[in-house]
């Protein structure tokens, strides 16, 4: 029963939904059995995606299986399962890393009040990401894109009776609906251009007449990439993202570094082959773009948690670019590196906040190597992948980002060597200041390290993070998407030094950003214990410190548009169209009630008369045509 | 006889029983109100689970002549068209007679209107004849109005029932002049509908009288459905209603104009339509974008709930205006989803205000703590109202704007921005005014609904969910019955004009 694809693909995808049922429905007040129940889902979600990995023969084409959800004239939607090497790496990648982050959030949350709805909000938003891996068209992809994003609304929003989390979710529940806007009239074009909305159709039809969408090919790309935009935080809709770091930390982990905000880029792979060369050329720039704004802002922030956060904004913008310049296959390596070493730097950073009882402040920390070693080493291994030190994953998948860019467009290139000089300095700022040197505060004094439930998760995490770069994850996204890079070597040594072989000046640059910005971190923040950059930068830093002011910049945007244009139909409401014309028509009845009780005379003559010259006025307009 | 008459006269017997009780046999009059609703609710799931699918004509049917003479007969049944709007208005009757607690005088009297209300509710949409059609929407109207004027609420609430009264009455007189005028022009002299559409399909209206008649029908059904600019009525209206009329209303019988113009208007005087599709599709942008973000502004829950179900409307019409299979399918789909999520969202302002007295939402905030269930169903009808997958009303809107592209792009545009952005703006919002944030102190005594509180809710967001996640239950039954409309509709005597889209070009 087990063995056939279909069942397996179905219970991995409603496993996690049966389990935020339940726990919503009967388990409500004994959180030890919600947790369970949670975690059981998802890791029985995980053990099934490796079995279906392993009995599906991936070369032979794809699986598709579906049942059919609505179905009117023209119109067919159905719920569907789309097996291919993309959706069961994401798989693994989504209840892999999802699962760990299940269990060390049981360490994490233990003392909430609100640990049943916690759980039954993670196996809510673990099932409607597994449906977005899954789907196989457009329509279902964007029920649960917006699943995602109520889940990850709940999620953001844990916290509610706090101020801060109860504006954030609903910011980014807000900009993403702005991304999902522009996608949904995308899926509509699509629709209404090519008839169907099933990825496997629209493939075959986008190949045999590429002239299909006509005029608006590139309109329709871009709108299907707002949809990305919103997800995956990139400018002009990266507002969101710092501000959801008011969610519990696990949230971040598992939300805003390994799988939510990777769902744009993984909807940009599956619907590559619509993207058309100016489209991917926006792209390309949009995603550049970004990965230097938010690698700027990262330098200068002092919670651990916003820099962590404005890191994955700044490697989004990395994939981003990456789809636009060489296609999916480098993006889908960095995306699934990514995942295991941000979420190991998320739960860190938990591990860290949690120890200092919920300090979030690098200047309040310092002197942790000592205090807790686990999540120290760790750490340390996740910032070096994030900075692409090899052989760790980060390098590998970061250098096939460098090489497409060095191939396709040397500013990109140039742009994205400057974001690695970026990251490996705030990167190492982070560890400078808040792991190493002296405790800065009191509560350092009394930090230990975590129990281990958050411990084990760390150091799984550590595995995949050293080792990924050589289980050839590229390879598999090769197979699907044709070859961007040469063939892979056969052994381990080699694979380290193919790199250097296939595109020496990439992986040059890579390791000189390395050096380079290790070496200014390393001068400005060793035992530093104030920041020296404002002095040094002034207006910048600050300007980097206060985000760029897109917030404030856009509050302004909002005001003078929406809410002036609400004030404006408020006001118009309330006194023309309320005001005038009914209380105005209110005073003319009344005079016309007043006028016609004269009518009114007692007098049966005069209504006889009247009432005949009215029928006679009906049938006159009636039968005088 | 029919499962109709039943579900129709079983509300209408629980009236004759009130009617005949003692008034202070206050237990007495609230059990027969619960009982004979709940029947009535149990009958109409039951007919909805045995209607047959793939079939256009009527079922359940039910004929006795009345006034042969003049072609009039007490008609029932169901088709793909109202066998849905039957069961969301027999299920929205039981909530809302399950949230009459909060009315404490007079309780004779209003549960007498109330179940006279729902029986012509049910009526209305269960006949087959215009005669019985009218009689039973104005027998479901006139409590409508006293139950506001005397049980209303709020400093405007005579105001309110001014307004609303003269806004229903003329639109009512305007439509039922339209049908006068129609019953006399067919020649056919019938009531029964199913006959006149086959004797004006055989015959069709000459373009002259299809267009005297059909603004007549347009704006007086309008009226009835607060098509803008003709909408002040309702937030003011429903604010000032007693909660069980204002679901009532909002979710049910506001349909009935819709309804009309989905059955009469469009497919017997197909030339006038489409001269009037271009103007229906700004005018529901009128609703959508326009009292979007009137509802933006809004300080006061009833106030915000009640624009945002003025803006739903826009969807319907919308989707009408698009007169194609999809869109029209769509339309009847938000029809019922709305009915229960206007119901939904009603009742639970309604609670809160029986809960704090007060509908200022910056009295509230963080309510979610102390009213766990009672915020949670008010974040789900927040979601469902700004059109999360999962609830019935995303099948619908996206329904409407797949099948509005090819017609209407630029409204369809609009309309997106309206369901999706300024839809969630206002809704979260009030999510964040109500139940997130700090709890202010003087809100620590609250307590969640109790079990039996619960049961209206848990059954609306039953059916939101059940339909929106099994959205075949309804579209597969609507579908015959929209390609019928659609082709009636489409088959023009004029030579045929792809609608011009005036204004709203590519």
């Amino acid at each position: 029963m087990f063995g056939n694809p279909e069942t397996l693909a179905w219970l991995i995808l409603f496993l996690p939904l049966l389990s935020a049922v339940g726990i919503t429905l009967f388990t409500q007040r004994q959180p030890k059995v919600s947790a369970l129940i949670s975690i059981g889902a998802v890791a029985l979600s995980f053990v099934l995606s490796c079995a279906l990995f392993a009995s599906l023969p991936l070369d032979k084409g794809l699986h598709e299986i579906a049942f059919q959800w609505l179905s009117v004239g023209n119109l067919e939607v159905s719920i569907g399962a789309r097996l291919d090497g993309l959706s069961l790496m994401m798989l693994l990648v989504v209840t892999g890393v999802g699962g760990i982050i299940h269990v060390y959030s049981y360490g994490y949350m233990h003392d909430d009040a609100s640990f049943s709805r916690f759980f039954a909000s993670m196996s809510l938003f673990t099932f409607s990401m597994l449906g977005i891996v899954l789907a196989n068209n457009f329509l279902q992809m964007f029920v649960f894109w917006e699943l995602v994003g109520v889940s990850s609304y709940l999620l953001i929003g844990f916290w509610y009776e706090r101020a801060s989390a109860a504006d954030a979710c609903k910011k980014a529940f807000i900009t993403n609906r702005l991304g999902d806007f522009g996608f949904l009239l995308g899926i509509i074009m699509v629709w209404a251009a090519a008839g169907s909305l099933n990825f496997a159709q629209l493939e075959q039809r986008f190949a045999s007449s590429p002239e299909v969408m006509g005029a608006m090919a590139t309109v329709a790309g871009l709108l299907v990439f707002c949809g990305a935009m919103g997800k995956s935080a990139q400018f002009p809709l990266h507002v969101w993202l710092p501000d959801a770091m008011e969610g519990p930390t696990p949230v971040s982990a598992l939300i805003h570094a390994a799988t939510m905000v990777a769902a744009g880029v993984y909807m940009l792979c599956r619907v590559f082959f619509m993207l058309n060369a100016p489209a991917l050329e926006i792209i390309s720039w949009i995603g550049g773009f970004t990965a230097l704004l938010a690698a700027l802002i990262a330098v200068q922030q002092d919670d651990i948690k916003r820099i962590l956060a404005y890191s994955t904004l700044s490697q989004l913008g990395y994939m981003i670019m990456a789809v636009g310049l060489g296609g999916p296959t480098a993006a889908m390596y960095h995306l699934s590196t990514h995942a295991f070493f941000k979420a190991l730097l998320f739960l860190g950073a938990g591990s860290i906040i949690h120890a200092l009882h919920h300090e979030q402040d690098i200047w309040k920390m310092g002197g942790l190597k000592e205090k807790m070693p686990v999540t120290f080493w760790t750490f340390i291994l996740g910032t070096l992948a994030l900075a692409g030190v090899p052989p760790l994953s980060g390098f590998f998948s970061k250098d096939e980002i460098l090489a497409a860019a060095y191939h396709h467009n040397l500013f990109l290139f140039a742009l994205a060597v400057i974001v690695a000089v970026l990251t490996t300095f705030y990167m190492f700022r982070l560890v400078f200041v808040a792991l190493l040197g002296k405790a800065r505060s009191q509560a350092v004094a009394h930090a230990h390290e975590s129990p281990g439930v958050m411990k084990f998760p760390l150091l799984i995490l550590a595995v995949p993070t050293v080792l990924a770069g050589f289980w050839s994850i590229d390879g598999l996204f090769n197979r699907q998407f044709g070859a961007e890079t040469s063939a892979h070597a056969s052994n381990w040594i080699s694979q380290i030094f193919a790199p250097f072989n296939h595109a020496p000046a990439a992986a040059l640059a890579g390791i000189g950003a390395v050096i380079f910005g290790f070496s200014l971190a390393l001068t400005c923040y060793q035992n530093a214990e104030s920041d020296p950059l404002p002095k040094k930068l002034g207006f910048l830093a600050r300007a980097m410190r206060n985000r760029f002011y897109f917030d404030e910049l856009y509050a302004g945007l909002i005001r003078i548009t929406q809410e002036f244009l609400a004030s404006i139909a408020d006001f118009l409401d309330r006194w023309i169209v309320a005001g005038l014309l009914v209380r105005g028509t209110h005073g003319t009845t009344d005079i016309a009630g007043r006028a016609l009780r004269l009518v009114q005379t007692g007098n049966l003559q005069t209504y006889a008369f009247l009432f005949a010259a009215g029928v006679a006025l009906v049938l006159l307009i009636v039968l005088g045509k | 006889m029919s499962p109709l008459t039943y579900i129709l006269g079983w509300p209408l017997l629980g009236a004759a029983l009130v009617a005949l009780t003692p008034r202070n046999y206050r237990f007495v009059i609230r059990t027969v109100a619960l009982f004979t609703t709940l029947v009535s609710m149990l009958l109409a799931v039951k007919m909805f689970v045995q209607f047959q699918t793939g079939i256009a004509t009527p079922q359940f049917v039910q004929k006795v002549p009345w006034v042969e003479s003049l072609g009039i007969s007490y008609y029932v049944g169901v088709d793909g068209l109202n066998v849905g709007l039957v069961l969301m208005g027999a299920i929205v009757a039981f909530a809302a007679t399950c949230m009459s607690w909060e009315i404490k005088t007079r309780e004779k009297e209003f549960y007498f209107l109330l179940l006279t209300m729902i029986s012509g509710i049910l009526g209305a949409f269960a006949s087959l004849d215009i005669f019985f059609l009218y009689f039973f929407h104005e027998l479901a109207l006139i409590p409508t109005f006293i139950m506001i004027g005397v049980w209303g609420r709020g400093e405007e609430k005579n105001y309110a029932t001014f307004q609303i009264t003269l806004y229903l009455t003329i639109g009512a007189l305007l439509a039922l002049v339209g049908l006068i005028v129609l019953y006399i022009q067919s020649g056919a002299q019938t009531f029964d509908m199913l006959e006149l559409t086959r004797h004006i399909q055989a015959n069709p209206l000459s373009v002259n009288a299809q267009n005297l008649i059909f603004p007549f029908l347009l704006f007086g059904f309008g009226i009835l459905v607060s098509l803008w600019p003709f909408h002040t009525w309702a937030p003011l209206g429903y604010g000032s209603a007693p909660t069980p009329t204002a679901m009532l209303h909002a979710g049910v019988l506001k349909k009935f104009g819709l309804y009309g113009l989905l059955r009469l208007a469009f497919p017997l005087l197909p030339d006038a339509a489409h001269g009037w599709l271009n103007i229906i599709a700004i005018l529901c942008l009128g609703n959508i974008l326009y009292v979007g973000l009137v509802a933006i502004r809004q300080k006061q829950l009833h106030m915000l709930i009640g624009n945002s179900s003025v803006a739903h409307m826009g969807f319907i019409f919308l989707g009408l205006a698009s007169l194609n299979l999809v869109g029209v399918t769509g339309a009847v789909v938000i029809m019922v989803a709305h009915g229960f999520l206007a119901a939904l969202s009603f009742g639970l302002g309604g609670y809160l205000f029986q809960a704090t007295g007060t509908f200022e939402m910056k009295e509230w905030g963080g309510l979610m703590k102390k009213m766990p269930f009672i915020g949670a169903a008010f974040v789900m009808a927040a979601m469902a109202g700004c059109g999360l997958p999962g609830f019935a009303n995303f099948v619908g809107e996206v329904m409407v704007f797949f099948a509005a592209w090819k017609t209407f792009p630029v409204a369809t545009i609009f309309a997106l921005w309206g369901g999706l952005v300024i839809g969630a703006v206002y809704m979260l919002r009030a999510v964040r005014a109500v139940a997130h944030g700090p709890l202010p102190g003087k809100w620590a005594e609250l307590t969640d609904a109790g079990l039996w509180r619960k049961v209206p809710f848990i059954i609306l967001l039953g059916s939101l969910i059940i339909f929106g996640c099994v959205p075949r239950l309804l579209t597969d039954k609507i579908r015959p019955n929209a390609e019928e409309i659609v082709k009636m509709a489409t088959r023009t005597a004029a030579p045929k004009i792809e609608p011009v889209t005036v204004g709203l070009g590519k």
